[in-house]
């Protein structure tokens, strides 16, 4: 990321709008993402359960996404 | 048999045979194999051809004492994701801009190329944007590859050794949601700048559609901007030192 002392963020607007815009999409997104995974996986492996976990985990992923994003930290 | 564009039209007139045998040696059965090339295909087909001759023709006007229009023009798009990438990414940012600069261009064409009569936005197909969005996810995870070597991984297992388990599957279904997010928003503005235009064109054809128009061409920049920013963010996420 950018040097120490200096936030981008607090500087660009249009990078808070897109990334704030992005909570709107993230947790669905990460729900239906989890849930096709899911889906796959029980495709492939000749399962019927999968699409559960991944339905819960995409859930999580959602919540996690949404969590780091309105707190501001980046785990990466 | 669909309906066909003037361009498409030429596509399917020259290549289906071709096409078609490619996609069968593919295991894939067409749905027309007569017209194998879809709207959105040829479209993207278009706007890959008008960039390779702006940006050829860009090149060979190149001057530093009398610079032409167009080459003010794409300095000042170079220049402005430039800045945006140090801005986000840091000082290592330049060797990003070839690609970031590539994808803005190819996705602002895309949006624009709807409003000139006889041509469609292949953005307002979904799996175009599908496409845009997993050559972006491609090309960070690469990039994070590149930088970190296989410790890139440790991206992936949070912040404790303990929690891997379960923040494996986590952060891989944050990273597709990502690539989801990034293809519903680009495709849905666009079908829906589309819809309104053409709803509004039908209930009264005389000048409303043009303020649509307006609309539709300030979303399309819009969009673009904001399929770069996010890009640039997940790359800086990517390539980041600190974890």
């Amino acid at each position: 990321m950018a040097s120490p002392g200096k936030n981008p963020e607090k500087n660009n607007v249009w990078l808070q709008i897109a990334k704030y815009s992005q909570l709107a999409f993230i947790f669905p997104a990460a729900t239906v993402a989890g849930w096709l995974i899911g889906v796959g996986l029980d495709h492939w492996l000749h399962t019927t359960w999968l699409y559960l976990v991944g339905l819960i985990l995409g859930i999580v992923a959602g919540f996690v996404e949404l969590i780091r994003m309105v707190s501001g930290s980046d785990s990466e | 048999m669909p309906e066909q564009l003037w361009f498409t039209e030429i596509l399917n007139r020259m290549f289906a045979g071709p096409v078609t045998g490619l996609l069968r040696a593919l295991h894939i059965e067409p749905q027309y194999p007569q017209a194998p090339v879809t709207n959105a295909v040829s479209m993207q087909v278009l706007v890959f051809l008008f960039l390779v001759v702006l940006f050829a023709l860009v090149r060979s006007r190149l001057s530093v004492d009398k610079p032409g229009a167009l080459q003010h023009v794409f300095e000042g798009i170079h220049g402005f994701i430039v800045g945006q990438s140090e801005e986000i990414i840091g000082h290592h940012s330049e060797g990003f801009t070839p690609f970031l600069v590539a994808l803005a261009c190819f996705i602002l064409t895309c949006n624009l190329i709807g409003l000139i009569p006889g041509f469609e936005s292949p953005t307002a197909v979904p799996v175009v944007p599908l496409g845009c969005a997993v050559t972006a996810f491609i090309y960070y995870q690469t990039q994070g590859f590149k930088h970190h070597g296989i410790a890139y991984l440790k991206h992936f297992a949070g912040p404790m050794w303990w929690l891997a388990p379960i923040m494996l599957p986590i952060e891989i279904i944050s990273h597709v949601a990502r690539m989801l997010s990034l293809t519903v928003r680009l495709f849905a503005n666009m079908f829906a700048g589309d819809m309104v235009t053409l709803v509004f064109f039908s209930l009264v054809p005389v000048g409303v559609p043009i303020l649509f128009l307006g609309l539709h061409i300030g979303v399309s920049f819009l969009q673009t901007y904001i399929f770069i920013l996010l890009t640039t963010v997940y790359l800086a996420g990517a390539v980041a030192e600190e974890h």
